[in-house]
């Protein structure tokens, strides 16, 4: 009888720490960032700025004096599965033995992109996030302060920053600080049914009365439709932006505007008219590509690997070309940044090389043949080595072509992942109403304006 | 059936229709499963689709078992469900007799508060776990995947009701004859609720055997991962390899039913108590 009352005891003190501990996240971030200001402003002792900006100055004057690294040990979170897993364990195990300084990055393996981001966040809230991570900007909108600012690095010790692409550098700073480089990077492009293209007298799309002709055709011969977007709150933002119009920030929608009518009645109206559809249950278009059942989609350049074009009684050319612009070019990249949240001034370092290797020309080179990711250097797309590459790939062509037109989704305000899905699921809803384009500027700004009040 | 009256045997033979046609249905899930595994990655998005696989692809099998070590995986979910499963089994039981049978002060309060945890949602603990595991310093860790899945409110309170309705006057008839509690609860209590307890065990099992979330944010190491994460590895941002993802399906689910073959007695009675779904 004792016993039970005990362990009845037991078990409420356990549901009562674990309250405690919920409570108690914020004050370990507060000790730990202290003590870790205190440490850096030891080491920068002579700079002047070392109290107000602790780290930085320390950086900076570690860059400028001889670069001393102790051997140690750098955790890199990923969510490469695959091929891609190995080309990244190709690079990491080359990495590891030529380095000098006697550094050894261990990757870890965190599963899908959702669960890497569920499992970065979960370690923000505990303080124990790794030395470096892949992450998408939207990933630490709510701890960007435990983000390492690599403005020092940057400016110090990476001989060629502008060879970066400039949508990658604008993508990596949009915090205010440089918060990342570039790494696995993809882009939207068309990819299309050249037989059936061919066969209809078409060409490839350049405008978007291109692509109401191409939706006219095709759904006039074949009763199919000609056009899908993968992902619906993107092609918006695009659609948005070729128009010359802006889509979101802090403050709300940006569209609802002359600009921003024109460009819903132009979606409203390949959706109503039956030129493009929307993807239901397959979540990817490929599918339907492999199939005959659709004329082209809009879709990641690295999902060319999921469409068949010889299955039996089926077979196709598979056609890809940039994403069609309006007034201008506009095209979403996709793919993340690696991102630095190391405290420890000697695995800053370390894990700086490692960054600075992952990106130079050679591997960026090697892990986009690998792979089918894009690299992120001019002069990677220059080389002689991805020319010839390019040569034989219709999809790194497409992606080169609209290289100066890459934009991502201003992620650095709380609810931009909100909006993400408030966006995909109010279009959804909205075509299969067969709104109008009036109902739909509407209903989209004002639930977009909903989730930031 | 030992009735021969023309009526009868219609009406056995609607029955029996109804009961064929409703576990064909339940079982094509997974002879879909089977095929899909079979299917090249062209066949395998074809529409319409096709029921049996124009070639037999066994070598997805080879490709999905290479992808991931799922030997090690299979050791780890068995271990990590066995011992879970063990525990929470014993904290339940005892839980569960201490408020069925037991007096003590503020066992009403205490049972309560148990119960008001039921109304937080799973994923709002997940966070604080975390710090909790973070802060033991168990990360990467069986502990951390089995430590916190010892006790379970629900159980407890499912055991409670079962053990409620054993009859008093068999405790007290026990306590006449000078018996212990822990011997009348592990002599009488238990075996009188065989069904239940087993019941629980299973929900237990297959609870941790599914698990991925949590195994996933408290381990790092390829060597501590679950089988759960191994089917993860065949998606990707642009698509799913679902032959793949199939054929390791399978590869999974053999486990399963062995134990089904050896349980499908206290299975089925199990289920029939908690109205859970197979």
């Amino acid at each position: 009888m004792k016993m039970k009352r005990f362990m009845a005891l037991a078990m409420a003190t356990v549901m009562g720490a674990s309250l405690l501990t919920a409570c108690g996240g914020s004050g370990g971030t507060t000790s730990t960032t202290t003590a870790a200001a205190t440490e850096a402003a030891t080491t920068a002792a002579a700079e002047t700025t070392a109290a107000a900006s602790g780290e930085t100055a320390a950086e900076t004057t570690a860059a400028a004096a001889e670069k001393t690294i102790e051997p140690t040990t750098i955790t890199f979170w990923h969510g490469m599965n695959n091929k891609q897993e190995q080309s990244l364990t190709e690079l990491t195990e080359k990495f590891n033995a030529e380095n000098e300084y006697g550094i050894t990055v261990e990757l870890v393996n965190q599963g899908s992109y959702s669960d890497l981001q569920t499992k970065l966040m979960a370690n923000a809230a505990a303080d124990t996030l790794p030395d470096i991570a892949q992450a998408y900007n939207n990933y630490f909108t709510d701890y960007v302060d435990k983000v390492v600012a690599l403005d020092d690095f940057v400016a110090n010790d990476y001989p060629d920053w502008d060879d970066i692409l400039e949508s990658y550098r604008t993508e990596n700073s949009e915090y205010g600080k440089i918060t990342g480089v570039p790494f696995n990077k993809s882009t939207y492009l068309f990819f299309y049914n050249k037989t059936m293209f061919d066969e209809l007298g078409l060409e490839a799309p350049k405008t978007w009365d291109d692509l109401q002709h191409i939706g006219e055709v095709i759904l006039e011969k074949k009763g199919l439709a000609a056009i899908g977007y993968d992902s619906m709150c993107d092609m918006l933002e695009a659609a948005l932006r070729q128009h010359g119009e802006q889509y979101v920030d802090e403050t709300g929608a940006l569209f609802n505007t002359a600009g921003g009518l024109e460009t819903l009645e132009f979606i409203m109206n390949m959706y109503n008219s039956g030129y493009a559809r929307l993807v239901g249950e397959d979540n990817y278009f490929s599918d339907s590509l492999s199939n005959g059942m659709i004329g082209g989609y809009v879709g990641s350049s690295t999902g060319v690997s999921y469409i068949s074009t010889d299955i039996e009684g089926k077979e196709f050319e598979l056609g890809v070309c940039p994403v069609v612009g309006d007034k201008t070019n506009a095209a979403y990249n996709a793919g993340t940044n690696i991102v630095m949240f190391a405290k420890d001034e000697n695995n800053q370092k370390a894990a700086w090389e490692y960054m600075k290797f992952m990106t130079s020309k050679e591997s960026t080179i090697k892990w986009a043949m690998d792979t089918g990711y894009l690299p992120v250097r001019t002069s990677a797309y220059e080389s002689d080595e991805y020319q010839q590459f390019m040569a034989g790939d219709i999809t790194a062509q497409a992606a080169y072509e609209q290289a100066p037109y890459g934009f991502v989704s201003k992620a650095s305000f709380t609810g931009s992942n909100e909006i993400r899905n408030v966006v995909s699921t109010t279009l959804n809803e909205l075509i299969t109403e067969k709104a109008d384009a009036q109902t739909a500027l509407d209903t989209l700004v004002a639930e977009i304006n909903d989730v930031l009040q | 059936m030992k009735s021969t009256k023309p009526s009868a045997i219609i009406a056995d033979i609607v029955k029996y229709v109804i009961l064929i046609a409703g576990a064909l249905f339940t079982l094509l899930p997974f002879v879909w499963m089977v095929l899909s595994s079979l299917k090249s990655a062209n066949e395998i998005v074809q529409i319409p689709p096709t029921m049996i696989p124009k070639k037999f692809m066994f070598s997805n099998y080879a490709e999905a078992w290479a992808e991931a070590p799922f030997p090690r995986y299979f050791l780890n979910t068995v271990f990590i469900a066995s011992v879970t499963t063990v525990g929470v089994l014993l904290t339940s039981i005892l839980s569960a007799f201490a408020f069925a049978r037991l007096d003590f002060p503020g066992k009403k309060i205490i049972f309560s508060l148990f119960m008001a945890t039921l109304m937080i949602p799973g994923e709002m603990l997940l966070i604080t776990n975390f710090i909790t595991i973070t802060k033991l310093k168990w990360i990467d860790t069986y502990k951390a995947m089995i430590v916190p899945w010892l006790a379970n409110v629900f159980y407890t309170y499912l055991l409670t009701q079962f053990f409620s309705s054993v009859p008093e006057a068999l405790y007290l008839a026990a306590k006449v004859d000078k018996c212990s509690d822990l011997k009348f609860l592990f002599k009488i209590m238990v075996p009188m609720n065989k069904n239940a307890i087993t019941t629980v065990a299973i929900l237990s099992f297959i609870g941790s055997w599914n698990s991925f979330l949590w195994p996933l944010l408290v381990t790092n190491s390829t060597n501590m991962r679950v089988l759960s994460h191994g089917l993860v590895r065949f998606q990707s941002e642009a698509g799913t390899k679902y032959q793949l993802v199939m054929a390791a399906s399978c590869i999974l689910v053999v486990p399963i039913i062995v134990v089904y073959l050896f349980l499908r007695k206290y299975i089925l009675e199990g289920m029939s108590y908690t109205g859970v779904k197979g």
